[in-house]
């Protein structure tokens, strides 16, 4: 037996495969955080930014970089990398290379949370963080409860169609209510309302993204534990069941880890679309299917794509600023087609 | 190797809507043979494999495997005990054939474990074993029935296991297929001494497979032994209800059923 | 034959308007109000419409204006001023204007939105009488006025109440004149408490017109828009001398507002804060591009130039 072996050109593993992906998608993400918030319509200088001699107050690139840019690219960079995650694990788990963050309704629970904030002028904080996005969370969160709810719920052997059925279902009749709510709005709050749809980075302070890391980084924990699984429930329930994996608790892991990512983005940014569909897809192009790959390249990958979609929204239309979440549709449109051109 | 005694399950147990669906079987399976579980569909062959897999816990009754009970093992301990080869494989994701076979390994590697070189060895020896060392680096999705069946297969060997359990291994393959795989089947039988269940309802792979057969009908067992005394017309016509032929085939070497019309 | 001559008058006059109000695809319907109207012309105003409905909060507000206030039927959702619209049926507005309760009160005229071309053929099929309200600047305020009083038989009194609103507009002009005018961003909505989805003037529309009016320049007047969403960066670029924060209804109780205002402190270097220019006005004037708009102006050139309204 061991001649056959022998006679194979020695395959690199995994590991070695992981330590590359790492190092280049980290690379990637790391140089888009470094050189995104230098770049921008209004050239500023990193000598001016840092000058101690000039009183903050005064120092309009320092204020450029810390307010502005930033915060807005540290956003671009959570949220692109949750929504990447969040997308990579709903694929998998609804074993649906269609399905994206937005596919069980999470996104929509946000939204109709923010809508409600908005239409009915809630004005509160919290640690920091203000009326909208605090709404828009524990929207995401009972849409998540809903779901969660039903997968809990369901009886053996018909699992994911359940749980696709019933977030499809959620996504419906949310997006419903929220339609509902914008009936009840004024013309100016209605307004706000759209311009929230569109999604904005631009959060020009810091208190937002500490709170949005408390569910994301909960969210990372239960990531931590899914590649492999990822894997095998992605080939069948039966085959990981009988190789030892506990479906229905990774399922459940999985679901909430994904929905805490989601339902954060969505707060802090608002719905940016086809980031959840396409990284994991550009991803799975370069390094293959294996989870344990597509997971941290997805993360790292998603949040670059985002920095640098959200680079090209402020800047291309200057002085004026497009929507990133039109930036994304415009590159992930036409991806997507050519992905699913490409598969057939 | 394998005993199970009395096991019985039912649906939505102690609800209104209960139904069982496997009622006290008992059987035993030795070490080296391969045993074969028939019986039209819905008479609990699913149901019955699934609680030898350690998936379902039955309700009464118990499976006892190298005298541990399968429901006190730990997930990762049974799998490194039992394997699957479920009828059907289908991938969302696009994974190579070498991908498909070192998640077999899975049971042995800790939570954050990477394959190591030995994995590797292994997975490519299941390969080696089924024939398909060639399509090593072949996306699993290309592959026809009959090699996706034996990756599958060979999957199940990389999981080191002493049992083999098969669901209807060769229903979804075509005649050439169908013997290929029965042929590796018992090849591995032979040479390496894999203890096999197979549920199918092929009564001819049974018959040319398996030296003993449990026969299963809604749910209970209505006989088992060896194959030769077993597989007899007058149990195809109660399990079927089915009259058939059974004959010794010289040159197959093996028992063939001929069905011959409903009596 | 004196007599004649003035119905040819009147007649030509209100062609003149009507051609200048429609657009070519409103042929049909201009010819019907056309006859309708001259008809009513050639009766010596006899039949004037009673039975008014407006869809337009601004429309609205200038008929009471112009003391045609009793004879309105039915107004917007949205209308709340003056008090007198709080018992009149409502039906609707821009997005959702209800059909059937309009036909239901039987009106002799409707104002509708240039925009609410589907109503429009619903009421000419209902053969109702429709005015299309278009708003483009502050000029079209008292523009609207007048062919409005025109077309109701009000036109003596719209005229005067036009030309007071232009007199006070040209009043306010004046007393600013000669003032250095600051950069101001005009600031229509953003997030309760935080400095995210802001949404301001961009140099084009009534509010923007009379910011120029009162003694401010649009600091996002090249942009040439009616609304922009501006980020921190642009605010931090664009260096504001002034922010004039409006917001309308309930949207701001009197204990935020400090806190509002202090929000803006994270752009320390624009000038408008280090300089503690940042206005938040409350009111509805902002909202409606009506008679009260003079209001609007008033306050804007006070917030701008305080030291011109010393009593």
């Amino acid at each position: 037996m061991t001649h056959a072996v022998a006679a194979h050109r020695p395959r690199v593993t995994v590991r070695v495969r992981l330590a590359w992906t790492i190092a280049v998608f980290g690379t990637i993400a790391f140089l888009a955080c470094l050189l995104a918030p230098l770049a921008g319509s209004t050239p500023i200088h990193l000598s001016t930014v840092f000058d101690r001699s000039l009183p903050y107050a005064d120092n309009i690139d320092a204020q450029i970089f810390w307010v502005a840019r930033l915060p807005r690219v540290l956003a671009a960079a959570l949220v692109g990398s949750s929504l990447a995650l969040a997308g990579v694990v709903f694929q998998a788990l609804l074993r649906n290379p269609l399905a994206s963050p937005d596919t069980l309704g999470v996104s929509a629970g946000a939204s109709l949370g923010a809508m409600i904030a908005i239409t009915f002028n809630l004005d509160f904080s919290l640690f920091g963080v203000t009326a909208v996005p605090v709404a828009s969370f524990i929207g995401s969160f009972g849409a998540l409860g809903i779901v969660y709810g039903l997968s809990a719920a369901r009886r053996r052997g018909t699992s994911t169609i359940v749980l696709l059925l019933g977030g499809v279902t959620v996504q419906a009749l949310l997006s419903a209510v929220i339609a509902f709510v914008q009936y009840l709005a004024d013309f100016t709050q209605t307004f706000r309302n759209v311009r929230w749809l569109m999604g904005s980075l631009d959060v020009a302070s810091y208190p937002p993204l500490l709170a949005a890391l408390i569910p994301m980084g909960t969210s990372w924990i239960g990531f931590a534990t899914l590649p492999r699984v990822l894997d095998l429930i992605s080939i069948g329930h039966e085959s990981a069941a009988a190789r030892g994996v506990d479906v229905d608790r990774f399922e459940r892991v999985a679901l909430v880890s994904a929905s805490l990512a989601t339902g954060a983005a969505v707060a802090l940014a608002g719905p940016v679309s086809f980031v959840g569909l396409i990284v994991p897809h550009l991803v799975r192009l370069i390094v293959g299917a294996d989870h344990r790959l597509v997971l941290p390249a997805s993360a790292l990958f998603g949040a670059a794509f985002l920095i640098g979609c959200d680079l090209v929204a402020r800047t291309i239309i200057a002085p004026l600023e497009l929507p990133v979440g039109i930036i994304t549709a415009i590159i992930g449109g036409p991806v997507f087609l050519w992905l699913l051109l490409r598969k057939s | 190797m394998l005993k199970a005694s009395d096991v019985s399950f039912s649906y939505e147990s102690g609800r209104r809507t209960a139904r069982r669906v496997i009622d006290r079987v008992s059987f035993d399976v030795d070490r080296g043979t391969i045993v074969g579980l028939l019986g039209p569909n819905g008479s609990g062959k699913t149901t019955l494999v699934r609680i030898l897999a350690g998936m379902l816990h039955p309700e009464s009754g118990q499976v006892v495997l190298d005298g541990a009970s399968v429901i006190e093992m730990s997930r990762r301990d049974l799998a490194r005990r039992v394997a699957l080869v479920p009828q059907e494989t289908h991938t969302t994701f696009d994974f190579s054939v070498i991908d498909m076979v070192l998640m077999g390994r899975y049971p042995h590697l800790g939570p954050f474990e990477l394959e190591r070189p030995a994995d590797l060895d292994i997975a490519r020896e299941a390969l080696d074993a089924t024939g398909t060392a060639d399509l090593e680096s072949r996306s699993f999705r290309t592959l026809s029935g009959g090699e996706k069946q034996r990756v599958v297969i060979a999957a199940a060997l990389a999981q080191a296991s002493d049992l083999l359990l098969l669901d209807e291994p060769t229903t979804a393959l075509d005649v050439g297929y169908q013997f290929e795989v029965a042929m590796l089947l018992k090849r591995l039988n032979a040479e390496h001494g894999t203890t096999m269940i197979v549920s199918t309802h092929d009564l001819n792979l049974a018959a040319s497979l398996c030296e003993r057969v449990v026969l299963l009908k809604s749910g209970s067992l209505i006989a088992q032994g060896p194959t030769a005394e077993t597989l007899t017309a007058e149990n195809i016509r109660l399990l079927y209800n089915v009259e058939a032929d059974v004959q010794f085939h010289a040159r197959a070497g093996h028992l063939t059923v001929v069905p011959l019309g409903r009596p | 034959m004196a007599a004649a001559s003035k119905i040819l008058k009147h007649i030509a006059i209100i062609v003149a308007l009507i051609v200048a109000t429609g657009s070519s695809t409103d042929l049909p319907a201009s010819r019907e109000a056309l006859r309708w109207t001259a008809v009513a012309s050639a009766q010596a105003g006899e039949v004037r419409p009673t039975r008014i409905i407006s869809l337009v909060p601004a429309t609205t507000e200038m008929l009471f204006v112009m003391g045609a206030g009793h004879r309105i039927a039915g107004v917007s959702d949205y209308d709340r001023f003056p008090p007198e619209v709080a018992k009149l049926p409502k039906v609707g507005g821009l997005i959702d204007p209800n059909v059937e309760r309009i036909i239901s009160l039987k009106p002799d005229l409707v104002i509708v939105y240039d925009t609410q071309t589907d109503l429009k053929q619903q009421l000419d099929r209902a053969r109702i009488p429709t005015f299309r309200y278009v708003h483009r600047g502050l000029p079209d305020i008292t523009e609207t006025m007048r062919m409005l009083g025109d077309r109701i038989g009000a036109k003596d009194a719209a005229n005067a109440a036009a030309a007071r609103i232009e007199a006070q507009l040209g009043a306010v002009k004046a007393r600013v004149a000669g003032r250095p005018r600051p950069s101001t961003l005009l600031v229509f909505g953003r997030d309760a408490g935080a400095l995210r989805h802001i949404d301001a003037s961009g140099g084009y529309g009534f509010l923007h017109d009379v910011l120029e009016l009162a003694g401010g320049t649009d600091v996002l007047g090249d942009l040439k828009q009616q609304s922009v969403d501006v980020s921190t960066e642009m605010i931090l670029r664009r260096a504001p001398e002034a922010i004039i924060e409006l917001h309308y209804g309930e949207s701001l109780k009197t204990d935020r507002i400090e806190d509002e205002r202090k929000v803006w402190n994270a752009l320390p270097s624009v000038p408008a804060v280090k300089n503690n220019r940042v206005y938040l006005l409350r009111g509805d004037e902002f909202v409606v591009p009506g008679p009260r708009i003079v209001i609007a102006a008033e306050r804007f050139a006070q917030t701008l130039h305080p030291e011109v309204f010393q009593r």
